[in-house]
């Protein structure tokens, strides 16, 4: 689905990326972990070209889109919730949804997402007239993902999802994320500091360190690897 | 008498401040959506005054028609602008977007200079007055008033009842959060920049249909210094707070000019502007965020 090649990218004169590989295939949940400042944001804002490639490639469904414009990325199906969850403050709850249905693609299907959404959080249809700016971190980080559902992606690319949140809401993310892979039949590229958790859900992890991936393999693997998990992971 | 003069100024006032409300919307629009602040400013209004000259003195045409075509002059060189220098400064330190807008403004007052010249100009649309019993109003200011108030509904409509106002809307909230919803954030940029001077090279016009003489290429600096005291009392980002800004500062300078000439041995116009900056000082002090709350 998504095939990521020696990507380089950076800040200025900084390099980040030091031509990190990875590959996430259909329907799956990877998981891409390491420390603070391992360039994993980076990584995610590269693969969207919000954060200009300097070098490496960027396939998606086989086609090479490496310089593509992020709007066009967004249309093919690419949905990336960033970190932070750049929200419309002023707009409600309704009305940032809406942005999500902003393309052609995305607007014939508005009802049916927002359906979609609904039905993931009942929540948001009780609070669709407030300004998404008053809400809850929890709300507000459920508007965001729920405003690149919104989107009608293939590949959603989610960026500390359950950064700054109370456990149980960490728990109710992570559980958001399974009914996307499983329930909607998404591919999703997981960003996470929080191991544990993302260990429970992914079929496929990364592990990333200082710009670059350090190990890779499928859960069960990495999770019984104690060199790695020590050493990258802090478990 | 008195009281007479007063109330023909307040209704003077308010016309002339719709007028400048208009004139100050582009910078306000991109400042709001580019962070961008236009010191050049006052260089585009100079260019719809031209447009307007050449309408009427050289075309003998209505000066309202001149409208649309300065709009459009607008769009074409805030494109040419934003393509060659702006989109390139954006990261850059606010400094070099303030000397490239500064630039931009003495590159057309000079070319403006070397095509026409620089003497005082002037044109006399003379279409009739309107009496309203404690003041005469000339026809061709209720045009200019008229066309301010119209300009700005449409700017608001397209905003809030379009897709590309919305598209707008949602850059101005959080262009990363616009990005991700597949807004083209840098056309974005592109089509509010050129849309900023647009505006600002029509409300050329309007302003020329009310004050239709001392055009020169120099006469901007003055419409730069009032968009600016305008524009913080609108809260500087939104382009009808600005609006509802031009409304309070030409009743104030309208009416604060009655009242100082009562004053014996005062010159009147010196000390309207005197308490305009004075006004800009106060409100940058106790209100920095404008005192006028719009969305």
């Amino acid at each position: 689905m998504l095939k990521i090649e020696k990507l380089e990218s950076g800040y200025g004169a900084m390099q980040v990326l030091w031509q990190p590989s990875l590959e996430v295939s259909r329907g799956s949940i990877t998981a891409l972990l390491g420390p603070n400042g391992a360039g994993k944001s980076t990584l995610l804002s590269t693969v969207l070209n919000s954060v200009k490639p300097w070098g490496g490639k960027v396939y998606y469904k086989g086609e090479d889109v490496t310089y593509t414009p992020s709007h066009k990325k967004v249309h093919k199906g690419m949905a990336l919730v960033p970190e932070g969850k750049h929200l419309f403050p002023n707009m409600t709850v309704y009305e940032n949804l809406a942005m999500g249905a902003y393309l052609d693609k995305a607007l014939a299907h508005k009802s049916e997402s927002l359906d979609l959404v609904y039905t993931l959080f009942p929540r948001l249809k009780e609070r669709h007239s407030q300004m998404a700016g008053l809400l809850s971190g929890g709300e507000q980080q459920m508007v965001t993902i729920s405003r690149s559902l919104m989107t009608k992606p293939e590949l959603i690319m989610l960026d500390e999802p359950s950064q700054g949140l109370a456990p149980k809401l960490v728990s109710e993310v992570f559980e958001t994320i399974r009914k996307m892979k499983y329930d909607i039949g998404l591919t999703i590229l997981l960003v996470e500091q929080n191991v544990d958790a993302s260990l429970d859900s992914a079929d496929y992890v990364y592990i990333m360190h200082e710009g670059s991936i350090k190990a890779e393999g499928v859960t069960e693997k990495i999770k019984e690897s104690k060199d790695i998990t020590s050493t990258y992971l802090g478990v | 008498m008195i009281f007479e003069q007063l109330m023909g100024n307040i209704v003077q006032g308010l016309i002339l401040g719709a007028v400048y409300g208009m004139a100050t919307m582009g910078l306000s629009l991109i400042f709001g959506v580019l962070k961008v602040v236009n010191v050049g400013h006052g260089a585009f209004i100079m260019v719809g005054a031209f447009i307007t000259l050449f309408f009427f003195n050289t075309l003998g045409l209505n000066p309202l028609l001149a409208i649309p075509v300065a709009f459009a002059v607008g769009l074409a060189i805030g494109l040419l602008f934003y393509h060659t220098a702006i989109k390139r400064l954006l990261n850059a330190p606010e400094l070099a977007t303030l000397l490239a807008t500064f630039s931009a403004g003495v590159l057309l007052e000079e070319s403006i200079k070397l095509i026409f010249g620089s003497e005082f100009r002037g044109y006399n649309w003379d279409i009739g007055n309107i009496d309203l019993g404690f003041t005469a109003l000339p026809v061709s200011k209720l045009y200019a008033c008229l066309g301010s108030v119209l300009i700005a509904l449409l700017l608001y409509i397209w905003f809030n009842r379009t897709r590309a106002g919305t598209a707008m809307r949602s850059v101005v909230e959080d262009s990363e959060g616009a990005r991700v919803c597949g807004v083209n954030v840098q056309g974005a940029y592109a089509m509010s920049f050129a849309i900023g001077i647009g505006l600002t090279v029509a409300s050329g016009v309007l302003l020329t249909m009310f004050i239709p003489v001392g055009i020169n290429p120099y006469m901007g600096g003055g419409y730069t210094l009032k968009a600016f005291v305008i524009a913080v009392l609108g809260g500087l980002a939104s382009p009808y707070g600005a609006f509802f800004g031009g409304l309070v500062f030409g009743f104030i300078e309208n009416t604060s000019y009655t009242l100082f000439a009562l004053l014996p041995g005062v010159e009147p116009f010196a000390l309207t502007r005197f308490l305009s900056f004075m006004i800009l000082l106060i409100i940058l002090l106790i209100r920095p965020t404008g005192i006028i709350k719009a969305k």
